[in-house]
């Protein structure tokens, strides 16, 4: 089995977002012989594609910054377009860590062939803690919104299905409310967002 | 990449927003919102400023508020 994931690093959010994909990383070159982990400046239209058609990794975990139609790269350079080069998605088992993809691109990729995409129907959203931001992974506020999401990479790894791997990450964003509804944590106030996400968390099978 | 700022007709009840206010306002000072494709967090005072002036982002927080709230309903008595 094969696996590829893009992280691009250039603002806030996609430094939350490489940091917190570390753990997915750690567990695909724990688990799987071949990893394609595109980081940074590397994360480009040219290079992704290059990887897609060549490499015909069996899972695809993008990370960034995206729109309906779109999912970007470095410095918001489109990877993956509804239409464009969706196609490049045929066969494989996607999951979209990006506001939106699960609406139009999600659809048009599993018209395309995608085997199965996880993405979201909606805006993702996470709250961080100003005062320890130059350390996303002790962000305690930051933290469930990963946990969760990372919860469906994880799962797929692990050789769970994708209808697998989307429960399971339901299963840990019930967890995770639970406590947060019961508790007089500070960080309590986050649970509004994280029901948001997991309600727009969406999974796409052909 | 950003299709979320155009600013559309405030069309929710003033009520709403005010409840949606009232709840950000208990939110830790320092906490910051990533939402949609801003380059940097949001401050709960700048979400603040969304929710009243009914922009997209404003609209999507009243959005997950309620949903959140109406949830509230569907928990065992």
């Amino acid at each position: 089995m094969s696996f590829l994931i893009t992280r691009p690093l250039y603002e806030s959010v996609t430094y939350y977002f490489y940091h917190w994909s570390e753990e997915i990383v750690k567990e695909a070159k724990r688990r799987i012989g071949k990893i394609f982990d595109i980081e940074k400046e590397k994360v480009s239209k040219k290079l992704v594609e290059s990887y897609l058609e060549k490499q015909n990794p069996e899972i695809v975990i993008f990370n960034g910054h995206g729109n309906d139609v779109c999912i970007a790269g470095q410095n918001d350079e489109p990877l993956i377009t509804s239409g464009v080069n969706s196609h490049l998605l045929k066969d494989k088992v996607v999951y979209m860590r990006s506001c939106d993809s699960g609406k139009t691109l999600g659809p048009q990729a599993i018209r395309d062939g995608c085997k199965a995409f996880i993405g979201y129907a909606e805006l993702f959203q996470f709250w961080t803690d100003k005062t320890v931001t130059g350390d996303p992974l002790k962000d305690t506020y930051a933290k469930p919104f990963f946990e969760t999401s990372n919860q469906v990479a994880l799962s797929l790894i692990k050789g769970r299905t994708p209808k697998e791997a989307q429960e399971d990450s339901m299963t840990k964003y019930k967890e995770v409310i639970s406590h947060l509804l019961i508790s007089d944590a500070e960080n309590s106030f986050i649970v509004s967002d994280l029901m948001w996400n997991m309600r727009n968390q969406v999974c796409l099978e052909k | 990449m950003d299709k979320h700022n155009t600013t559309n007709q405030k069309d929710i009840d003033q009520d709403i927003v005010n409840l949606v206010v009232a709840r950000l306002k208990t939110i830790p000072s320092n906490a910051n919102l990533s939402v949609g494709n801003n380059k940097e967090p949001m401050s709960v005072d700048v979400l603040i400023e969304e929710v009243k002036k009914q922009s997209d982002i404003g609209k999507k927080l009243i959005e997950s508020q309620l949903f959140f709230l109406r949830s509230l309903q569907n928990l065992p008595a």
